[in-house]
């Protein structure tokens, strides 16, 4: 098993959209995502009865007591196929952490094995009224009942303790965080669709937020959302007739902790063991290195991940990041600099999970980030969720072999 | 909705030893019975030796450990915890003999020392409980003397 992926560059991206990222959409998010769908085939130059396959990840990343209502606060792939293009070869929902390298896997696998010729990928965020994660709960069952009767409930108190255990070890200061949110901050303002677009921010505003769950601040978390994004997916023969210059898929890894633990119980060594791992599968599945990659994103819904994912990729020694982000590492306005936040990421967007990642990475490939283009882009990696639970993705402007 | 307020938690056939044993005030792990090994919370299958049958034993443990992370809450969202805020919340490597040689069990817990108490990682804590109603109890912290 070499861990090479069969499919390399068979597949590629050759259209998307993006609504507009907003606190509250002026209409369903299902009606936001069924005008996002259709765009987003338009724009691939295909129309949604050539749309044989539908793909998504549904997760609706709240701990509150909200209802979860296809076409309100989720849209799964069988509801937006029925919209589209109804009974389609092929709808899947990855059900994991990590929802855009999952579900973008599943849908290259489906067009690499046939199953499907053109397949959408989409996903739906959905801010509801009211606080994101309140609870009213009385009682918890499975395994929620050895954590929130002691008062462990929710991604703050979880992202706190892991952040806690890396500030302690490597020495982190609340100023070089500061610098993750800024720099995430200035390249979401400068972004039309951002619900930051105009608004960057400052080192001082930042360190003036109250703490949530120290070491975790108010702006160390991306703020919820309405969106919807899109992508269409074929094969990179068919990719050479449409009107864009495809973006191939050349590798992909998710990841997996490596010991069973309580419910939203991060240790660091766990996050950094598995997210060695997965790097180690994504250099092989890729055929690449990160010394290859000319342009990385990682994920930031909370901003010591950016720390995180850094290290698990190897940019910088393990417990360093903090340091080479303070030192510029990762300024998208300095010239030799690793802009990884360059997509602005949830922090300068807003909760798009791993979209923002997955569209910067597609706009520089295929030429098509306008003012914002950046030159050389052959090659790109994009990031979601933690190293552990999560996944990436390795893009190529090259077609594979025998295309 | 109990006295306190708080949520509580429903037992299930795996985890009913715990909570009956944690009414007493005695903190308890899940031994296999096929493997002999420690575990929390129980689950299906035994992570150590892969038995399906694992016939787990609350078996009670000293209530020792080090704090190897932490965070204060400033903002619960769950019923009961408002007037609590802010609370330190501290992840334990529990350190009891008969957990010598085998995986790490962590248990997370609310610090009740309060937020002014000194922490440092490798801190020494033991198990206190919290009463959250007259025949339910749940495990948090206190600070040891070292």
């Amino acid at each position: 098993m070499s861990g090479r992926f069969r499919a390399r560059d068979q597949v590629a991206i050759v259209g998307y959209a993006q609504s507009p990222v907003t606190r509250h959409a002026d209409r369903s998010l299902g009606a936001l995502t069924v005008e996002t769908a259709r765009a987003a085939i338009a724009d691939a130059g295909l129309t949604p009865e050539q749309v044989d396959g539908f793909v998504t990840a549904t997760l609706f990343p709240t701990s509150g007591a909200h209802a979860v209502v296809d076409g309100v606060s989720v849209v799964s792939a069988d509801w937006l196929a029925a919209r589209l293009n109804p009974n389609p070869r092929y709808a899947a929902g990855f059900s994991g952490l990590g929802q855009i390298p999952g579900s973008m896997a599943l849908a290259v696998n489906a067009v690499a094995g046939g199953a499907a010729e053109h397949v959408l990928v989409h996903r739906a965020l959905y801010n509801p009224a009211g606080s994101y994660h309140d609870t009213g709960a009385a009682e918890f069952r499975g395994g929620l009942q050895w954590t929130a009767p002691q008062g462990f409930f929710g991604p703050l108190a979880m992202m706190g303790m892991t952040y806690t255990e890396y500030v302690q070890r490597y020495g982190a200061s609340r100023e070089a965080l500061a610098e993750v949110v800024v720099e995430a901050r200035k390249n979401g303002a400068r972004l039309p669709w951002s619900h930051w677009s105009g608004r960057p921010l400052s080192v001082e505003q930042y360190l003036a937020e109250p703490m949530l769950a120290d070491p975790i601040g108010r702006l160390d978390c991306d703020i919820p959302v309405d969106g919807a994004a899109a992508f269409v997916l074929t094969t990179a023969e068919r990719a050479r007739d449409l009107p864009h210059r495809p973006v191939h898929v050349s590798g992909y890894a998710t990841g997996a902790p490596p010991r069973r633990r309580l419910p939203a119980h991060w240790p660091l060594d766990d996050l950094m063991a598995a997210g060695a791992t997965t790097a180690e599968r994504l250099w092989a599945s890729a055929g690449m290195g990160l010394d290859d990659i000319d342009l990385v994103q990682v994920y930031d819904g909370f901003s010591p991940l950016v720390y995180l994912w850094l290290e698990a990729l190897g940019r910088c020694p393990v417990g360093e990041a903090h340091r080479y982000v303070r030192d510029g590492g990762i300024d998208s306005d300095r010239p030799g600099a690793d802009p990884v936040l360059l997509s602005g990421g949830s922090l300068g967007n807003g909760r798009m999970h791993g979209v923002p990642q997955l569209l910067e990475c597609y706009l520089q490939v295929s030429g098509r980030a306008g003012d914002r283009q950046r030159p050389g882009v052959t090659t790109a990696l994009s990031c979601h969720s933690s190293p552990h639970l999560g996944g990436a993705l390795v893009y190529s402007a090259q077609p594979g072999a025998g295309v | 909705m109990t006295s306190s307020g708080r949520p509580l938690p429903v037992p299930d056939p795996l985890s009913a030893p715990f909570w009956e044993a944690a009414a007493r005030h005695v903190l308890t792990l899940s031994r296999c019975s096929d493997c002999g090994t420690l575990t929390h919370p129980p689950d299906v299958v035994c992570d150590a030796c892969g038995s399906t049958d694992p016939r787990f034993t609350a078996t009670p443990v000293d209530g020792r450990g080090a704090v190897r992370s932490w965070t204060v809450v400033r903002q619960s969202f769950l019923p009961g915890f408002a007037d609590l805020v802010p609370f330190v919340l501290v992840d334990v490597q529990l350190v009891d003999p008969a957990l010598a040689g085998q995986p790490d069990v962590r248990l997370v817990g609310r610090l009740l020392d309060g937020v002014d108490a000194p922490l440092a990682a490798g801190a020494a804590v033991r198990v206190a409980f919290e009463q959250l109603s007259p025949d339910l109890a749940v495990p948090a912290f206190e600070l040891a003397a070292s």
